[in-house]
């Protein structure tokens, strides 16, 4: 197997065989956001609002901090950008002694310990996504679910499950204590814990899914607004 | 002038398993110097094979148990030729092990009210094995390490091989031994010697041992004088891996056919209900294994020589939540689905209840400073092993070798080595390295005879016939022996190894075998085709005697138990 | 069928298999290499079993460690084409070509396959012991649902494959004691009556920071323990609480001042 391995590996990058792909995306993610906010505003279209013209657009730093600081990016960015190292097999590592290295002890990435208050402020900016998700559906009055909603809460869904995937998340509700019977309503912490554990092994997965669906949200919106009728009323209830 | 290190100690542990650590605990604890040698590194002993759970009577599952009915238990299935004392240490004394080993850092599984969790199994009459998964030898020999690693006066000398144990006027004063990892030759000076080397698996070809299982310390404690007993005892364990053949031997738990897996021959016949009708598949070990080898005999075994143990008609996914560890075991090893294909399976040699003969209260052996503990001392089991005994056995019985031996060493004045014997022995080791080679045997030739003899005519069902040629083939292979030598040096040396561990499992396997001859009725792990029934004038303890370069058997009656113990057990009956 | 099987069979077993082993032996200074050995294979026959037959009957001077040959107790760590595995759990059959095998790179040679690993039990000895809470009544009681967590910790076999595998032991040298240990606090840690907190001491004198999570650990692990998201994250975050999170520093001191007025 591992032969195999090394043997493809020497035509083709061996990152293509990592799941790097999160990272290569959040660097897509940047740069796309970047351009489009500031060359191509779109704004509101139709009561759909495009992600990144809500109020989450404020904590958009914040937001990028998150991410950066989240395990499984940190993962990512070590392996593909620092390789340190970039894959696990030695002969393909490309890490060595010659090349210096201090992990995550130096003082620009002391800041990884702080991720829990990224986690908070991810926290704090869940509710605008499914405040933008409720505009889309009352727009026109009465409710209304078009396809573009869908998109907006398959967003809104899968940005609420990165963040409550997060490791940081998993140490405060139980991963920092020894005993969960000595806590209040154990089993129901327990519970939680054991639940929030099962999406946390997820993590990597979740967050690249999520990172692309924005993506794809946004296009989705830029579509809609340069004209393509992508959109489909699926019913539309009026105000009575 | 031959070249060496010396160490100087109070007493030496030889094995670094659960009893060697437990023991080696207690001699820390009384400010002595111990250190303890082992051919593996530390923490690879074979107690983190064991799996089951260790037997005590906490009475945490069921209240009923009580010590009284864990050493009825033990005596009646060792078959009434174990040693009583033993037994009534062990049962009153392994509760108390275990809740020491849960206070030194072992996490065992609970019950729902948060006790100890214990789990039934063969031969015990109520739940008694304390577990921690299917892992707790693990769980046992890392708790051990840690504490002994932070005792911090405990010498540890892994990877070294003990070649000899040196006597000075009748009492042991020192060994003789070198390392593998740098070569060098060590004499150690000691008042005290503790073996506790585990069992002799190894010297069968089919087996669920580690590899290092050689009786070594058996070997050399008779060699220096100490009496062996029940050398005839070796259990079987029913279902071994037999395919493929880098596995074959390898454990198949009894909880497959606790969970319902069915035995099968190749004639598709679940012949257990000939052999067995009530009890079948879940019969005690002995009778299915015995069951098994029966049906390979009579032509009616896979072409791998097992038969079938199949549990796929329980689903998948029960088997994946019930069995796990073998689901992966036949998967990775076999690259069997055990949950759409049947598993092949055969006997396997699994514990040797014979050994080391010990006093019940002190692990002394009949030689001064001599003392032995664990699977290389003899008695507890007698004729046949309660799973689950042999963890309770180390942990109860290493702690008070340990203290044995630490009050030997403190009162007793430091022998005087002699420092010839120990050059000869290491001459007589350096021997065997020839560059040239000689054209001489392999050791490995004389070791695959000696396992494929051993397995064919000194397995379950012995005979006469067979035994004596046993026999005969190892007196060759001792003279083959002789001209065995072997290319390199001292360092990690697998030749080097080989040559040593040969001897050591050429005298076990003889004195093995002529027990087997000697026993003329069938009892416990002992069965003979010509002796097929158990007999009242055998309830006797054989014993191995040193007698210059022969062996001497003779015959010890079973110590008569005093009233209130014979009361608690249910009287022997016999056909 | 019968006779099908053993042609089968027959076309399994006749074949040889290249296997480059790695020789050196430090004190004669001649530095190493690969020596080629052709080993017949049976069907099933794992690395160990080539090892050992070559340790046997070719050269007895092949310096291997193994003993239980069942993946039970970790002895046969080696990098079997570039990765590290356990060689008694490896199948020849799961390999193309030619297989090499190698000692573990992130430990001292002793000869050949042999490694010194005894810096790991020097680690072991630095680890803060298991501290139970004192006064708590005989027998303990626990919780099952607290049992767990520390449980998957203790299926280690210290093979040392995770050691190997970590760059920063392996490249960097680094102040780092490795994922095994970290694993080992962990466990402690995570005792539900342990009274200690390592996370401290693996920060300042256990070099965790130098981890920076690229799993590489948890990949090769044959007791399949989640290292990184289960041990080395955890700890991570237990040493974010009691070193690098303002707020709870600041709660911490308050309370203790609190404390310190009361005495």
């Amino acid at each position: 197997m591992a032969q195999k391995n090394i043997a493809v590996s020497r035509l083709i990058p061996s990152e293509f065989f990592e799941p790097n792909l999160r990272l290569y995306s959040f660097i897509f993610l940047i740069a796309a956001a970047s351009i489009a906010l500031y060359l191509f505003p779109v704004g509101e279209f139709k009561g759909y609002i495009d992600p990144f013209y809500s109020p989450t657009i404020l904590v958009l730093p914040l937001v990028g901090l998150y991410r950066l600081t989240c395990y499984a990016y940190r993962k990512d960015y070590n392996r593909h950008v620092f390789k340190h190292p970039v894959a696990c097999p030695v002969y393909t590592r490309m890490d060595g002694p010659q090349r210096s290295y201090t992990g995550e002890t130096s003082s620009l990435f002391k800041v990884e310990n702080l991720h829990r208050y990224f986690l908070y402020s991810a926290i704090a900016i869940l509710p605008f996504f499914y405040y933008d998700l409720v505009l889309s559906l009352m727009y026109s009055g009465g409710i209304i679910l078009r396809i573009g909603s869908i998109v907006l809460a398959v967003n809104a869904v899968l940005i609420t499950l990165y963040v409550f995937s997060c490791h940081s998340l998993r140490s405060l509700i139980g991963g920092r204590k020894d005993c969960f019977s000595c806590m209040a309503n154990a089993s129901g912490r327990k519970k939680f814990y054991d639940v929030q554990s099962g999406l946390n092994a997820h993590h990597e997965q979740i967050a690249w899914a999520s990172l692309v669906f924005i993506v794809f949200t946004d296009l989705y919106m830029r579509a809609l607004s340069a004209g393509i009728p992508l959109d489909h009323v699926i019913f539309h209830i009026l105000k009575l | 002038m031959v070249a060496y290190d010396r160490v100087e100690t109070d007493v030496l542990v030889m094995g670094m398993g659960g009893a060697g650590l437990r023991a080696a605990l207690e001699i820390v604890s009384r400010n002595l110097k111990v250190v303890l040698v082992s051919k593996s590194l530390l923490g690879k002993a074979h107690t983190v094979m064991a799996e089951g759970g260790i037997a005590a009577a906490v009475a945490n599952v069921d209240s009923k148990d009580s010590w009284q009915v864990h050493f009825s238990d033990t005596v009646a299935e060792g078959v009434y030729i174990g040693d009583y004392r033993m037994a009534e240490i062990l049962a009153k004394e392994a509760p108390e092990r275990v809740y020491e080993l849960e206070r030194y850092g072992a996490l065992f599984d609970r019950t729902p009210d948060g006790k100890i969790m214990q789990r039934a199994f063969g031969g015990h009459t109520y739940r008694r094995l304390c577990h921690v998964g299917d892992k707790t030898g693990l769980e046992m020999i890392r708790t051990l390490e840690d504490r002994v690693l932070h005792t911090g006066n405990a010498k540890l000398l892994d990877e070294t091989v003990i070649t000899k144990l040196l006597a000075c006027n009748g009492s042991v004063c020192g060994a003789v031994g070198f390392s593998l990892r740098t070569g060098k030759f060590i004499v150690f000076e000691c008042k005290a010697i503790i073996v506790a080397t585990g069992g002799l698996g190894r010297i069968y070809k089919v087996s669920s041992n580690s590899h290092e299982t050689t009786g070594d310390g058996i070997a050399m404690a008779f060699e220096a004088g100490a009496e062996l007993r029940d050398m005839e005892m070796v259990q079987f364990h029913p279902t071994g891996m037999v395919y493929p053949p880098g596995v074959r031997g390898l454990l198949v738990t009894e909880g497959v056919r606790g969970e319902g897996g069915l035995l099968f021959n190749t004639k598709g016949e679940r012949f257990m209900l000939r052999y067995s009708p009530e009890k079948k598949e879940l019969d005690a070990r002995d009778v299915v294994a015995r069951a098994i080898y029966h049906e390979i005999q009579n032509g009616n075994g896979t072409e791998h020589g097992g038969v079938y143990l199949d549990i796929t008609k329980k689903g998948a996914a029960f088997i994946r939540k019930k069995l796990p560890g073998m689901y992966e075991q036949f998967k990775e090893f076999a690259g069997v689905d055990i949950t759409k294909e049947k598993m092949e399976v055969a006997p396997t040699v699994h514990y040797f209840m014979g050994g080391i003969r010990v006093e019940p209260e002190t692990a002394r052996t009949n030689v001064n400073g001599l003392f032995a503990v664990g699977e290389a001392a003899a008695g507890l089991h007698g004729a046949n092993r309660l799973g689950g005994n042999s963890l309770a056995d180390i942990l109860v019985f290493g702690r008070r070798a340990g203290i044995s031996a630490a009050t030997y060493a403190a009162t007793s004045v430091a022998p005087k080595l002699d420092y010839r014997e120990a050059e000869a022995e290491i001459s007589r080791i350096n021997s065997f390295i020839d560059e040239a080679g000689r054209g001489s045997t392999n050791p490995y030739e004389i070791i695959d005879e000696l396992r494929d003899t051993m397995s064919s005519k000194v397995g379950i069902i012995r005979n006469g016939k067979d035994l004596n040629s046993a026999l005969q083939t190892i007196t060759v292979l001792k003279e083959r022996a002789k001209s065995v030598t072997v290319k390199g040096g001292v360092r990690f040396n697998q030749g080097l190894l080989g040559c040593i561990e040969m001897e050591k499992m050429l005298l076990v396997a003889e004195c093995v075998v002529r027990s087997a001859i000697y026993r003329k009725e069938s009892r416990g792990a002992h069965t003979r085709s010509d002796f097929p029934n158990k007999l009242k004038e055998w309830k006797l303890n054989i014993i191995c005697a040193r007698n210059g370069s022969k062996i001497d058997l003779s015959t010890v009656p079973v110590p008569e138990m005093p009233e209130e113990l014979n009361a608690l057990v249910k009287p022997e009956v016999y056909a | 069928m019968k006779a099908e099987n053993k042609k089968e069979e027959g076309a399994k077993t006749g074949r040889t298999r290249k296997f480059k082993v790695y020789r050196e032996d430090p004190t004669d200074g001649k530095g190493g290499e690969y020596q080629e050995f052709d080993v017949q294979v049976e069907e099933g026959m794992v690395v160990l079993d080539a090892i050992t037959y070559i340790s046997q009957r070719v050269d007895p001077t092949l310096a291997v460690r193994w003993n239980c040959k069942a993946a039970r107790c970790g002895s046969c760590s080696a990098e079997i084409n570039g990765v590290p595995r356990l060689m008694c759990k490896t199948r020849v059959d799961t390999i193309d070509g030619t297989i090499t095998v190698g000692p573990m790179r992130a430990f001292p040679l002793v000869k050949d396959l042999v490694t010194d690993v005894s810096s790991n039990y020097e680690i072991e000895k630095l680890m803060p012991e298991f501290k139970p809470k004192e006064g708590i009544s005989s027998p303990w009681r626990m919780n099952e649902m607290d049992v767990g967590r520390s449980q998957e910790f203790r299926k280690c076999i210290e093979c040392f494959l995770c050691q190997d595998v970590c760059h920063v032991v392996r490249d960097h040298h680094a102040a780092y004691i490795g994922p095994r240990h970290v694993v080992k606090a962990a466990s402690l840690d995570m005792h539900p009556l342990d009274t200690l907190d390592r996370s401290e001491w693996l920060t300042a004198d256990g070099g965790l920071g130098y981890c920076n999570v690229t799993k590489c650990c948890q990949d090769v692990c044959p007791e399949h323990i989640k290292i990184t998201d289960n041990a080395i994250i955890p700890e991570k975050e237990r040493s974010a609480d009691s070193l690098y999170d303002p707020i709870i520093s600041l709660f911490r001191r308050f309370s203790k001042g609190k404390a310190d007025r009361k005495q």
